[in-house]
């Protein structure tokens, strides 16, 4: 199943550099030399987070997050990609991968298989996390 | 280094460093990595975030290790690190009602919507100090299961519904419908000043000092300005919340990734003559990393600036005295060589002396004329 833009996106931005890197490599292989362009090398800066409170539904700044964008083309196609943190290698590797899978349907395979691993990885950390947590539900007595 | 009329010493200063220096990256005990500093000091590490002002846990580990475990320090550090950083996006708004809870109190109600999930504390444990030889021994039993016999957490236990929604339902809080949505205020590129939107306090609150936020919640809770304030705190909660940016391409709203905060929603019982007295009202908190003092204090305050800070000194105080680096940068300030501005006010005293004894000196006698 063809993920859309924002799901492969977001997946691309959690997965674990080293698997992001490897299979960006594996595509530019299969893409040849030259293929890909970087157009916006990648960059580390603030994401300025704006939280809408829900007390009076107003906007403030909370604060700034650290992330790092890139952009790539390849084969005419355009691949994005924006991570928490500083890791400019990783984030150039997801922009790949996002490029790659709009330009071919074998690779859209690849990165979509990449896409659904992390997927399960973040739902067995969300299980076990919540095996930890769920222990610590409470209902207090009340004296009366 | 030049300050104040004085310069100079610039060996003394990089010897001065290198005892830091020495005695912090190459004594004989084992280096602390940011893995390390990030599994053992997670609240200050959280705290430095917050008062930085830049979510980025590595950053700030890093921080509170050069500034050899002095937070506001290591705030500073990160405060400047960030001014060399680009401003690449500004994200979707976040709702917070969207949190994954990894902790969660009504301290106003029994049985909430939702669970009560206390999480990772130490709140209800009797403060014991221990002095243990070595690493403590793994629990018996060996390490917490994987999950795989929890049943999965449902929507109200990850997303449990606001104890204020309970309020508002039975009509027992006053009602701030927004009448316009105005752009926030951003503190970075310009400073608060009095007078200021709600959007400056409460982001000014949320980098804020922690201590100097505390002290100043206990100031207007001890009531020197004459305010009462009965708060009970509706929601405190830490968890994860998703931050987004537009798609480029597509303008989409996507997910980049999840960051930590601790929230607060603290209800305050009217009691002015010009206000609705059967119904309650609510203050917010907000803040990066886990920091509830901050988030608790930050909530009492959002209500008490509503209700008198223009009236009293609380607005001001809150936004010009609260922020770290503006009050310690201030303070540090002072141990800089102030020769020049101390000769010159020395000077003024004995300019003072002097004119005082000219003038003690017998005038002339009364009575005589001047021709």
């Amino acid at each position: 199943m063809r993920q859309d833009r924002e799901t492969r996106a977001a997946l691309l931005a959690v997965a674990e550099p080293d698997e992001l890197i490897e299979l960006a490599d594996r595509l530019l292989a299969v893409a040849g030399p030259g293929a890909v362009r970087v157009l916006v090398a990648p960059e580390t800066g603030c994401v300025s987070t704006q939280v809408r409170e829900p007390v009076r539904s107003e906007r403030f700044l909370l604060g700034d997050v650290l992330a790092t964008h890139a952009e790539v083309g390849l084969d005419g196609h355009q691949g994005w990609a924006m991570r928490l943190g500083d890791d400019r290698a990783a984030v150039l590797a997801a922009a790949v991968c996002d490029a790659a899978a709009e330009a071919s349907p074998a690779a859209a395979a690849e990165v979509g298989a990449l896409c659904h691993r992390v997927e399960r990885r973040l739902a067995a950390r969300d299980a076990a996390e919540w095996a930890r947590l769920a222990p610590t539900v409470v209902e207090f007595e009340e004296l009366t | 280094m030049g300050y104040s009329g004085a310069r100079g010493g610039l060996a003394a200063i990089l010897a001065a460093e290198d005892l830091v220096r020495s005695a912090r990256d190459r004594g004989p005990q084992p280096w602390a990595g940011t893995e390390q500093i990030l599994a053992r000091f997670r609240l200050a590490v959280d705290r430095v975030m917050g008062e930085a002002g830049l979510y980025h846990e590595a950053t700030a580990a890093d921080a509170f290790r050069q500034a050899e475990g002095d937070p506001l320090e290591a705030a500073h550090l990160v405060r400047a690190h960030r001014s060399t950083l680009p401003r690449i996006a500004v994200s979707e708004p976040v709702d917070p009602d969207e949190m994954t809870v990894l902790r969660r109190i009504v301290p106003a109600h029994r049985t909430p919507d939702g669970p009560q999930l206390l999480g990772r504390t130490s709140d209800y444990t009797g403060r014991r100090l221990e002095r243990p030889d070595g690493p403590p021994d793994p629990p018996a039993g060996g390490l917490p299961a994987n999950g795989s016999a929890t049943p999965a957490r449902t929507a109200a236990q990850r997303h449990p519904r606001r104890f204020s929604a309970l309020l508002r339902q039975a009509d027992l809080l006053v009602d701030h419908p927004a009448d316009r949505d105005d752009e926030p205020f951003d503190i970075i590129r310009r400073p608060a000043r009095p007078g200021a939107p709600r959007s400056a306090v409460l982001a000014s609150m949320a980098r804020a000092e922690t201590g100097a936020l505390v002290g100043l919640w206990y100031r207007s809770v001890l009531g020197p300005d004459g305010h009462i304030h009965e708060v009970t705190l509706g929601e405190v909660r830490h968890g994860r919340l998703p931050l987004r940016v537009r798609h480029p391409h597509t303008d989409a709203p996507v997910t980049i990734g999840e960051f930590r905060v601790t929230e607060t929603e603290a209800i305050e019982d009217l009691d002015e003559a010009d206000e609705d007295r059967t119904r309650f009202d609510l203050g917010y908190g907000l803040c990066l990393g886990h920091n509830e003092r901050k988030a608790i204090a930050m909530a009492n305050l959002d209500i008490a600036c509503r209700r008198f800070g223009r009236d009293g000194p609380l607005e001001q105080l809150l936004l010009l005295t609260t922020d770290g680096l503006d009050s310690g940068g201030f303070l540090e300030h002072l141990k800089l060589p102030h020769y020049v501005t101390f000769r010159s006010m020395v000077e003024r005293k004995q300019a003072m002396r002097e004119q005082r004894e000219v003038a003690a000196q017998p005038t002339e006698p009364l009575g005589r004329d001047c021709r």
